[in-house]
């Protein structure tokens, strides 16, 4: 069996105005990437060439031990794919698009699609031209997942739903991630929703991916350090320093590798540790996008 | 290419266009019979034949269209999101559409043959010129479903179908000059001349080409979504 779901390999793709660089990642069966950028970044067109729906001008894509976009006949077999900008059909009912994909998919799991319609408040016999945004998408989701994929793909599924719908959605996500063999490719703007549900981030930003490691790596390599510098007295220099905020007499370091003899360092040089704050997934995408387009090394 | 797969999405066009296309039928047949309920009148005679084109054309329009429909009303994703590959997804949209259009087509030009064939006030040597008018409005359908397919622009599937329409009575008004057609249109028997046999032979020639080129235009697409 291959251990990597997905892999990209240095894939290019080039439009007028936009250009997507050097896309490299792997995602390994059974875990949970979240893939963080903001507008145009290039979420969706990475998405969409995973999907072969998009050819990459170079590099190469493997989904599923399935080279794309050449199989993606057969790759698409094994994955559940639900995108923000995806609509069903308006005139028929959830029930003709349930029985549509039950007739395609020979791992259609009914007694479950049924356990997702109560959960989603969802009635079969509902037209989808009738129904809300939030129900769109969980009926979408609910066609997805009850064809038991072995890799969920989500484009933005949160975006524009009402908060209860996202944690209906969000909830559904985490029930599906006790199966250890399902692997789930996220993208979002939400990082709160990434953060809630991913083991492995990605952050990807004007068409090319600035950073990508474990979510917990990420969370704890990345600190606020505020400290209290008295005169003449030197800040002292860390490795992974990306910003100096505040003042010069309380600075605020934000740091992208920190390491707790850090603290004991500022110490023994002088400068007090007011506090080491924990960052959120939102504040370091922010600083790390920020720093990349200014041209700074973390 | 999976044949099944392909006839899943052609059985999905036909139930979401099956309302219109019923409607169509009806129509279609109620054209018919009161034209034949008319008794030859002149004036019955040409309303009926511009309501059965307007239902050819209109209901070959909106089948044809269903592809610029597929990504303005954005439900391609999900077609495309299915074990699908694009010459899949495009043979369902052509052969499909022009399948489910040739239902309809052959149900109203039977009903006009017989019409003309059991009434007696038309001329049965009519019945090679509405051969021929017929299958231009099939050459016309499969123009329209090329362009629709390979540009996926709405503003071409309009302008595309209302040259087609413009077409149509050009040609209409040009082959029924010819001798080979003109001089057997009013007589008792259905006799096919070689001028109409040539001009069928070319109007399938024409919509095999166009079938071809938009497969062909197809096949060199990288990008669906």
């Amino acid at each position: 069996m291959n251990d990597l779901a997905v892999k990209f390999a240095g894939v290019g793709k080039r439009y007028p105005h936009y250009t997507l660089n050097d896309i490299d990642f792997e995602l390994p069966t059974g875990s949970i990437m979240g893939f963080v950028g903001a507008n145009g970044a290039g979420k969706s067109t990475t998405i969409r060439i995973m999907m072969g729906l998009v050819h990459q001008d170079s590099g190469s894509v493997e989904v599923l031990g399935h080279s794309m976009p050449a199989q993606q006949a057969e790759a698409k077999l094994d994955i559940g794919f639900v995108s923000e900008d995806m609509r069903l059909y308006g005139p028929a009912t959830i029930a003709w698009h349930m029985n549509f994909i039950q007739s395609i998919y020979p791992r259609w799991d009914q007694p479950y699609a049924e356990t997702l319609l109560r959960r989603f408040d969802l009635r079969p016999e509902q037209k989808i031209k009738g129904l809300s945004h939030g129900q769109r998408v969980k009926s979408a989701l609910l066609l997805a997942l009850a064809r038991r994929p072995r890799l969920l793909v989500l484009d933005e599924p949160t975006t524009g739903l009402d908060p209860v719908a996202r944690r209906e959605v969000l909830a559904e996500l985490m029930a599906v991630l006790a199966d250890e063999e399902r692997t789930i490719f996220f993208s979002s703007q939400n990082t709160l929703d990434v953060e809630q549900i991913s083991d492995q981030i990605t952050f990807i930003d004007r068409g090319r991916i600035i950073d990508s490691a474990d979510k917990e790596i990420f969370l704890d390599r990345w600190r606020r350090l505020r400290l209290v510098v008295p005169p003449n007295t030197a800040l002292p220099q860390f490795p992974g320093i990306v910003e100096v905020g505040g003042s010069s007499r309380l600075p605020v370091l934000t740091i992208s590798r920190f390491d707790p003899a850090m603290v004991a360092a500022c110490q023994e040089a002088g400068v007090a540790v007011q506090a080491v704050d924990p960052m959120t997934l939102e504040e370091i995408f922010i600083v790390n996008v920020q720093i990349r387009r200014e041209g700074v090394v973390a | 290419m999976s044949a099944s797969m392909v006839i899943r999405l052609v059985l999905k066009d036909w139930y979401l266009s099956r309302g219109l296309f019923v409607a169509a039928i009806l129509a279609g047949l109620a054209t018919l019979g009161a034209v034949a309920a008319a008794k030859g009148a002149m004036l019955a005679m040409i309303l009926g034949v511009i309501v059965l084109v307007t239902i050819l054309i209109g209901m070959g329009a909106f089948l044809m269209s269903s592809t610029v429909n597929e990504r303005k009303q954005q439900t391609l994703p999900f077609v495309m999101s299915l074990p699908i590959s694009y010459l899949e997804y495009t043979t369902s949209k052509l052969v499909g559409s022009l399948f489910i259009f040739g239902v309809l087509w052959l149900a109203l030009l039977l009903g006009i043959v017989v019409t003309i064939l059991i009434t007696p006030w038309f001329p049965h040597g009519l019945i090679p010129f509405v051969v021929v008018m017929a299958v231009e409005v099939l050459a016309t359908t499969s123009l329209i479903a090329a362009v629709s397919v390979t540009t996926e622009s709405q503003g071409w599937v309009i302008g595309i179908t209302q040259v087609g329409s413009l077409a149509l009575n050009a040609v209409g008004f040009s082959i029924v000059r010819l001798d080979g057609i003109r001089d057997t249109m009013s007589g008792p028997d259905v006799h096919f001349s070689s001028t109409a046999i040539t001009i069928l032979l070319v109007e399938f020639a024409v919509i095999a080409l166009m079938l071809a080129i938009a497969f062909y235009v197809q096949s060199r697409k990288r990008d669906f979504v």
